[in-house]
């Protein structure tokens, strides 16, 4: 089975789109003088794959990428060495051999920030509790296979669980949400949010993957 | 990073070209630091990044602990539109500081529709376009780049330009800047003094004076300044900065990829180039010295792929031997091999055999005329049996398709000349059918004509550009030649930005205000199809007065004072001219190496001047 990296992507590199990001690991594979598995065929390249991309702008502090690790470099070695020749904002946490399959990653628990500069409007809470708590909540989403352009999903079942922590100027979304097959991105949430509640529209939204979680809701890895 | 920033970047496309933070980025302490540069070039990012002039002075000051050079890039609409917005000024990549508060801020100049940019950016750093209205020392806006040969209509807007290659000359004038700081000189003081630094001209020390026919009667000089500034150029490339360790963007760039610069220069004078006649004399990087450099680019970079970089790479004399000691490095780490510049008369087995090693890119020719007369008499000296033969070894060895570069409107051309473009496509495809290996695949074969822009310090820079409406009928004239042939596709390029390119490249001080206008009309990001728009500069051409075909289609007398007539690239003039009668005569010029022909430029090498 593959080797697996656990890295986190924060501050300027939220920026980087995920095919850039691959590319980036291909080339600090090779300047941090790791040899790794190349692809065969017409135009062979270093194969790296990363787990559930990441949208542009997001931080997260649990990726998974994986790729095969040829001999002559130390699993253990990896982290630091692979950190060093990364840009500004990528730190390699574990390099480890795959011992599940991807398919058992599940939820993903995502930090989602709303800020309000002003001063958050004391109803923000409750609205939000009301419409996570909902039966279903059916949404249309886009859709390039659906003849009409879109589908509808309902989002209850694709959230696992959820907790709102409020100050004077955020509400935090702490919420666990399915990952795959189908996954919920955050982004929804924050747009069915403001679509309800368009009087509740914070400034500005962050959002910040924490964890990948197995069927169990335990660490995956 | 700020946060309005991080608003911003939420919002606008490819924000990673906005962020820095890439790897082998130059940061240092503020306080550390005596001068910062903010290195300036008015096009995107991507495009930018790609400059290996911009990543050798990048380098090169970044070289020195008292120096913090950064790099700036023009925003695109959407993050131009965001940053007047919020009110964010104009900000240098690295450390977010906006560069108005720098020392110096450098623009390199590449081609002449980026020179709306410069007064955009200008603008956006909250800065005055004139340089009389920038009325002290800091920041100093200074510009070079392959523009400046001419840089006439950016005259008013730039402090000072450089001429030449910079490695040299930009620590000299930041040398003179530091000193000027600290004694407290006034502005004028310190372009006084920077006016003696050989290559650096500096416009407000001299004066355009027009005839009422609207040439020029002389330029006036004033007191202390060089009556003709001449480029500079790196003596000895083998001492020269090599720039192995350079910022790798996180996000795709036009060229990205590991460039080897081989020499500078080219042996061969092509008459309509500019960059065979203001790049010279011809000096090479040593083989060992490169294929070193070679190396250590990949191992810092990870690139995937190196390119071999120069006007003329097969002119390179020891150019097997470095692809295959490259080779032995790249072929094991599947490194891609690039050439491009490669001469039609000089493709070989050898060299194919070694492009093909890792993977197989695109094949592209630069005829330029369609028939040998017309190759004669612009000095291309590529005979059609050399192209045939380079097509066939090319489709012998499994290419299936070739790109094929000419231009329209060269002096001397006639239909018979445009006709021979489609009689040449045709033979290169003849050339397939005998000798591909595999006839089911089918051949793709491009043939890419652009209109001819007469540049300065070249032999035809005398000549006018023909009329537009000339243009387009010998385009029609070449596309109903070509439009019987399925497997020969056609294109050509846009006629607007060419006639731009002709009245601003060979432009006058005058112009400078229609560039202001257009600008202020909305003019910006002049080389994009979705920017550009040609009635706007029309309009600004009307606005102050000025006729465009007066720049671009007249032709100049034998002793027309040229705007940029007080500047030198190290060819005589006389040179040129007796170049520009050969043309008429069909009569070509051996290349550097089978003899010299007293251009000149070998007196800008020092101790003796031989060049190589």
């Amino acid at each position: 089975m593959a080797d697996r990296l656990l890295f986190s992507k924060t501050g300027r590199a939220r920026y980087i789109s995920h095919l850039d990001l691959m590319r980036t690991f291909q080339r600090a594979f090779a300047r941090a003088g790791i040899a790794i598995k190349h692809t065969e065929g017409f135009n062979p390249h270093p194969f790296v794959s990363i787990a559930l991309p990441l949208s542009v702008g997001y931080s997260s502090q649990c990726e998974i990428l994986e790729f095969s690790l040829l001999e002559g470099t130390l699993a253990e070695e990896v982290p630091a060495r692979l950190t060093a020749a990364m840009p500004e904002g990528i730190v390699i946490h574990q390099c480890y051999e795959a011992r599940r399959k991807l398919k058992e990653l599940r939820y993903i628990n995502y930090i989602m920030n709303l800020e309000y500069s002003e001063g958050r409007p004391q109803e923000s809470e409750p609205a939000m509790a009301e419409l996570l708590g909902r039966e279903s909540l059916t949404v249309k989403k886009k859709s390039n296979k659906a003849k009409a352009g879109f589908t509808e999903v309902d989002l209850i079942p694709l959230i696992r669980s959820w907790r709102i922590e409020c100050q004077s100027d955020t509400m935090t979304l702490d919420a666990v949400l399915a990952a795959q097959n189908p996954g919920l991105n955050p982004e929804l949430l924050r747009t069915v949010f403001c679509q309800t509640y368009p009087q509740f529209t914070p400034e500005f939204v962050t959002f910040h993957r924490r964890e990948v979680l197995d069927g169990e809701g335990e660490p995956f890895r | 990073m700020n946060r309005t920033l991080e608003y911003i970047l939420q919002r606008v496309q490819k924000p990673a070209r906005y962020t820095g933070g890439e790897y082998n980025e130059v940061v240092k302490e503020r306080q550390t630091v005596t001068t910062r540069f903010a290195l300036c070039f008015p096009d995107t990012y991507e495009i930018g990044m790609s400059n290996l002039g911009c990543r050798i002075l990048y380098g090169v000051m970044n070289q020195r602990p008292d120096v913090w050079c950064e790099r700036c890039f023009a925003p695109w609409g959407d993050m131009e539109e965001e940053l007047r917005q919020a009110g964010l000024q104009l900000y240098a990549l690295e450390s977010g500081d906006p560069i108005a508060d720098f020392d110096i801020i450098g623009f390199s100049l590449g081609y002449e529709m980026a020179y709306s940019n410069v007064l955009n950016m200008l603008d956006l750093a909250g800065l005055p376009l004139h340089s009389e209205d920038r009325i002290e020392l800091t920041p100093l806006v200074v510009a070079g780049g392959t523009c400046c040969y001419n840089p006439e209509p950016l005259a008013p807007f730039i402090d000072l330009f450089v001429l030449g290659e910079g490695e040299e000359v930009t620590l000299e004038y930041i040398d003179l800047y530091q000193q000027a700081v600290e004694e407290g000189w006034s502005k004028r003081e310190f372009l006084l003094e920077a006016a003696k630094i050989k290559g650096i001209y500096v416009p407000s020390l001299y004066e355009p004076v027009y005839r009422p026919d609207g040439t020029l009667e002389e330029i006036k000089v004033s007191e202390g300044a060089p009556q003709t500034v001449t480029k500079r150029i790196v003596q000895n490339m083998d001492q020269a900065y090599f720039p192995v360790k350079t910022i790798i963007p996180s996000t795709e760039i036009v060229h990205d990829r590991v460039m080897l610069e081989l020499f500078r220069g080219c042996i061969r004078g092509c008459r309509f180039c500019q960059a065979g006649y203001v790049y010279r004399p011809v000096r090479s990087r040593s083989p060992e010295l490169l294929a070193q450099y070679g190396k250590a680019a990949c191992e810092d970079s990870g690139y995937q792929e190196m390119t071999l970089s120069s006007l003329s790479s097969t002119d390179y004399p020891c150019l097997m031997q470095l692809c295959d000691e490259l080779l032995d490095y790249c072929a094991p780490r599947d490194i891609g091999l690039s050439l491009p510049s490669l001469r039609a008369d000089t493709f070989s087995m050898g060299l194919m055999e070694r492009l093909q090693r890792v993977r197989k890119g695109g094949l592209t020719f630069a005829p330029e005329a369609g028939t040998q007369r017309l190759r004669d008499a612009i000095n291309k000296n590529l005979r059609e049996e050399d192209l045939l033969q380079s097509v066939r070894t090319a489709f012998s060895g499994g290419w299936n398709g070739v790109k094929l570069y000419f231009m329209l409107g060269l002096p001397t051309e006639t239909d018979e000349d445009v006709l021979g473009i489609a009689d040449l496509a045709r033979k290169v495809y003849f050339a397939w059918r005998e000798c591909t290996p595999n006839r089911a695949r089918g051949v793709r074969i491009t043939v890419s004509t652009s209109w001819f822009v007469p540049k300065p310090h070249t032999a035809f820079q005398w000549e006018p550009q023909i009329p537009m409406e000339e243009y387009q009928r010998r385009v029609d004239l070449l596309r109903d030649a070509l439009k019987r042939d399925k497997s020969i596709t056609y294109n050509w390029h846009d006629p607007h930005t060419s006639y731009l390119e002709a009245i601003f490249s060979r432009g006058d001080r005058r112009l400078a205000s229609v560039l202001e206008y257009a600008w202020q009309n909305g003019a910006k990001m002049d080389a994009w199809n979705e920017y550009f728009d040609y009635q706007r500069w029309m309009d600004a051409l009307e606005a102050c007065g000025l006729s465009g075909d007066f720049y671009a289609c007249r032709e100049r007398r034998p002793d027309e004072v040229f705007p940029w007539a007080r500047l030198s690239v190290g060819v005589s003039t006389e040179f040129l001219w007796r170049e520009r009668e050969q043309c008429y005569n069909s009569q070509t010029t051996p290349d550097c190496r089978t003899r010299c022909s007293g251009c000149g430029a070998n007196q800008l090498l020092t101790g003796g001047g031989r060049c190589g």
